[in-house]
């Protein structure tokens, strides 16, 4: 597994795409994560494979967006699991998001303030 | 030069949504955004986007049952839509296409693959809408073929009428806009009891193919009902479509100069494929094209020539358009002659040929043929139908009552002018004779035609006992007639006031050596072969009938009463 | 090109060959096979071996180059005729009008 946490490639074309609106954003990708681990824990509480599958997905998605490397790479190993229906390994797995994710938010919040002082 | 368009993007995740439409608008387009299914299909009824960027997944209305409703609400109008997915998942893409979605583009976003994809989907749309437009044009303009088709028919009917195609012997099977094919079928009876038949193929299709037929209808059923003969309607014919045609156009046809009286078939085909004399017994032969087809050559060079058959009551005449040998089942054959006469082999001798070939041609090619045109002619004895109205010349005026005229007709006119339409048109003026019309032109008809064969060209009508010495006959008709140099036939006409009303008399003699009248009598009266019938026909159908020493001159006379 | 045409050494003879269907879509290449050579050949021959099918629109194209070509003073040869060309041409009565080979 990659141990990039953010592409830094990745994140140059975004700025070059999102100019002024870049930190925006960041926030935005922050906020709305926030919420997406906490759906995967509700899925995996209810015992919903299905549901479980979508949300690693849908999150997969936004991270490979913004370039987040390590997370999509546990967001796909998760929605593979759910969808073999490999619950038991769900748990590790949404463990290491949440970490993973702590990482993420650290990075681009620095990030943030680099743009924003730069 | 990227053409600006109005694109949505449906996508439940916020981040991905922003950046996303950032990218889109960046690019030159106007950016709409919904958040989910649900909002796609209500921003997509109020905005009408060209284009939908749609993810899959998302809450309230997933993307596949909103990208099916995008695509019932634009109906005809291409409104493509690209799904936001990864590609990984098979079963996922087969459930895009199946909702109609006409692309994918998976995360992470390439603003590069997304511009040459958005611009790819807007250029299927310009084609997608010209395409569109073309259609409806063509479908617009057919549909106005088809009226201007229908009116131009409703003209030609009027003009043709139908002629006598609806009497009880004579079957067809016609699409009903077969004139816009090139097919033409004409049948007139003639004031002689005899029913001419036309079956004509224009080349081509269209207008072009169907703006011919005004004019050889017009010339079929105007000359047939003035009692003008077979060889003068098909030399007018020929003449005229070969004035009016450009080079290259030209009209396949069969003429048909049907007399039961007489037992003859008198037939001209020009380009047509064979038709066919079925008899009582089922035999059948060909009547084969020996022309080329009218309009083709000029007048002085035209081949006027018919054969002769000789035909007799229970017999059949078939036609064809080559509509039929030429049309082409799903592997591309020809049903072809071979087919045809199998058919005609096959057939019980009482049934219908033309059910028998529709049957056929329904089992060849599995479905119903419009394009070709088939007429059967069956020869019934005493079938008495009502010849065409025949055309008066000028206004009502009192009948010429007390008059009498006399025309010689010598060798050159003999040749080449047929007088009894003419004379037709002459004795009409004597109102009274109108109601026996037809009568008094078969009896002059006869006259004419003994007067002319037997006298001038000295022709033995009993030539006419075989089949063979009877196209013998008509063939050494025409060469004597070709080469006739000297001879004359008289024709006297007397109308005067009796004490009960009036009378018509009719003289014919001619230059012959005159002929044992007595004796054919006789003849005719034993005759049961093919031989001259004319006499005795005459003397049946006029009032009187008398004939001067020696035979040279026969008259006759009709009596009408005075009217109350 | 299903049609093309070929100009004898001497400028006299125009060869036209058809090859495929010869109807109405070889209308206007059959036309500039003959109005837009140079020359004005004394004889042309229109080579049918690589025709396989012949309908009546072809019949009135013969006619516009029979027309073309001084109409009864022209002299027009079709040769190569198969049999089903052949019988096309017979039911027309066209050898009439043109020398069938």
């Amino acid at each position: 597994m990659s141990d990039v946490h953010l592409d830094s490639a990745v994140l140059a074309t975004l700025q070059d795409v999102m100019e002024d609106e870049y930190p925006v954003l960041l926030d935005t990708f922050l906020k709305d994560s926030e919420e997406r681990v906490q759906l995967l824990h509700q899925a995996l509480e209810a015992g919903d494979g299905e549901g479980l599958r979508r949300a690693a997905h849908s999150f997969k998605g936004s991270c490979s967006n913004m370039g987040a490397t390590l997370l999509t790479e546990l967001c796909r190993a998760l929605e593979d699991a759910a969808r073999e229906g490999a619950i038991e390994q769900a748990d590790g797995l949404i463990d290491r998001i949440e970490r993973e994710f702590a990482i993420v938010r650290i990075l681009m919040r620095s990030e943030r303030q680099r743009f924003t002082l730069g | 030069m990227p053409r600006r368009l109005t694109i949505l993007i449906a996508e439940d995740n916020p981040a991905d949504r922003m950046l996303l439409s950032t990218i889109v608008s960046r690019q030159g387009h106007r950016v709409l955004t919904a958040g989910n299914g649900h909002e796609a299909i209500s921003i997509f009824e109020h905005e009408h986007p060209q284009l939908v960027l749609m993810d899959a997944l998302m809450p309230v209305m997933d993307g596949f049952e909103a990208a099916e409703r995008i695509k019932q609400l634009a109906g005809d109008e291409l409104v493509p839509i690209i799904f936001l997915t990864s590609l990984a998942e098979n079963e996922a893409l087969v459930r895009c296409l199946e909702a109609g979605g006409d692309d994918f583009i998976s995360k992470p976003y390439n603003p590069i693959i997304l511009e040459a994809k958005i611009q790819a989907m807007g250029r299927l749309r310009r084609l997608q809408a010209t395409v569109r437009q073309q259609r409806d044009l063509i479908a617009r303009q057919n549909q106005q073929l088809l009226n201007e088709q229908q009116v131009a028919k409703a003209i030609f009917d009027k003009v043709a009428h139908a002629g006598c195609l609806d009497a009880p012997n004579i079957r067809y099977v016609q699409s009903p806009l077969a004139l816009f094919n090139g097919d033409l079928l004409l049948a007139a009876q003639t004031p002689t009891d005899r029913m001419f038949v036309l079956l004509g193929d224009f080349t081509g299709h269209g207008l072009p193919a169907a703006i011919g037929a005004m004019p050889l209808a017009e010339t079929f059923y105007g000359m047939a009902a003035k009692g003008y003969s077979s060889g003068d309607v098909l030399r007018e014919m020929n003449a005229k479509l070969k004035r009016i045609l450009p080079v290259g156009v030209f009209c396949c046809a069969t003429l048909l100069d049907i007399s039961l009286q007489k037992g003859t078939l008198h037939v001209w085909n020009g380009g047509l494929p064979d038709g066919y004399v079925i008899r009582a017994d089922g035999r059948h032969a060909p009547l084969v094209s020996r022309h080329l087809p009218l309009g083709v050559v000029e007048p002085g060079n035209f081949d006027d020539r018919f054969d002769v058959v000789p035909v007799q009551p229970g017999d059949r005449l078939l036609l064809l358009s080559d509509g039929v040998l030429e049309s082409r089942n799903a592997q591309d054959e020809m049903f072809g002659e071979q087919r045809l006469l199998q058919v005609l082999d096959d057939a019980r001798p009482s049934e219908s040929s033309i059910d028998r070939i529709q049957q056929a041609l329904l089992a060849f090619h599995g479905q119903v043929q419009d394009d070709l045109s088939l007429v059967e002619v069956t020869l019934v004895d005493g079938l008495t139908l009502t010849p065409a109205p025949l055309a008066f010349v000028g206004t009502p005026q009192p009948s010429p009552l007390d008059w009498s005229a006399r025309f010689e007709l010598r060798a050159e006119t003999l040749r080449n002018f047929n007088p009894l339409p003419s004379l037709l048109q002459l004795l009409l003026q004597v109102h009274e004779l109108r109601h026996q019309a037809g009568t008094v032109y078969t009896v002059l008809a006869e006259l004419y035609s003994n007067a002319l064969e037997h006298g001038v060209l000295r022709l033995d009508s009993r030539l006419k006992a075989s089949a063979k010495g009877f196209s013998d006959y008509y063939s050494e008709r025409q060469n004597r007639l070709r080469a006739l140099s000297d001879g004359h036939v008289c024709i006297g006409i007397d109308v005067s006031h009796t004490d009960t009303g009036g009378r018509l008399s009719i003289t014919v003699d001619d230059s012959g050596p005159g002929f044992d009248v007595e004796r054919v009598l006789q003849a005719e009266y034993r005759a049961e072969g093919l031989s001259g019938r004319g006499i005795r026909l005459i003397r049946e159908l006029a009032d009187g009938f008398s004939w001067r020493p020696g035979g040279r001159g026969i008259s006759v006379e009709f009596r009408w009463d005075r009217e109350a | 090109m299903t049609i093309t045409s070929q100009l004898s050494a001497d400028d006299q003879e125009l060869t036209i060959h058809i090859r495929g269907r010869f109807d109405f879509s070889t209308h206007q290449a059959f036309r500039d096979a003959y109005q837009s050579v140079g020359a004005t050949p004394q004889r042309y021959v229109v080579d049918l071996k690589e025709a396989t099918y012949l309908d009546s629109s072809a019949l009135g194209m013969l006619l516009l180059l029979r027309d073309h070509a001084g109409g009864d003073k022209s002299d027009i040869r079709l040769v190569h005729c198969n049999s089903e060309v052949r019988k096309v041409l017979a039911i027309s009565n066209f050898e009439q009008l043109f020398k069938i080979e």
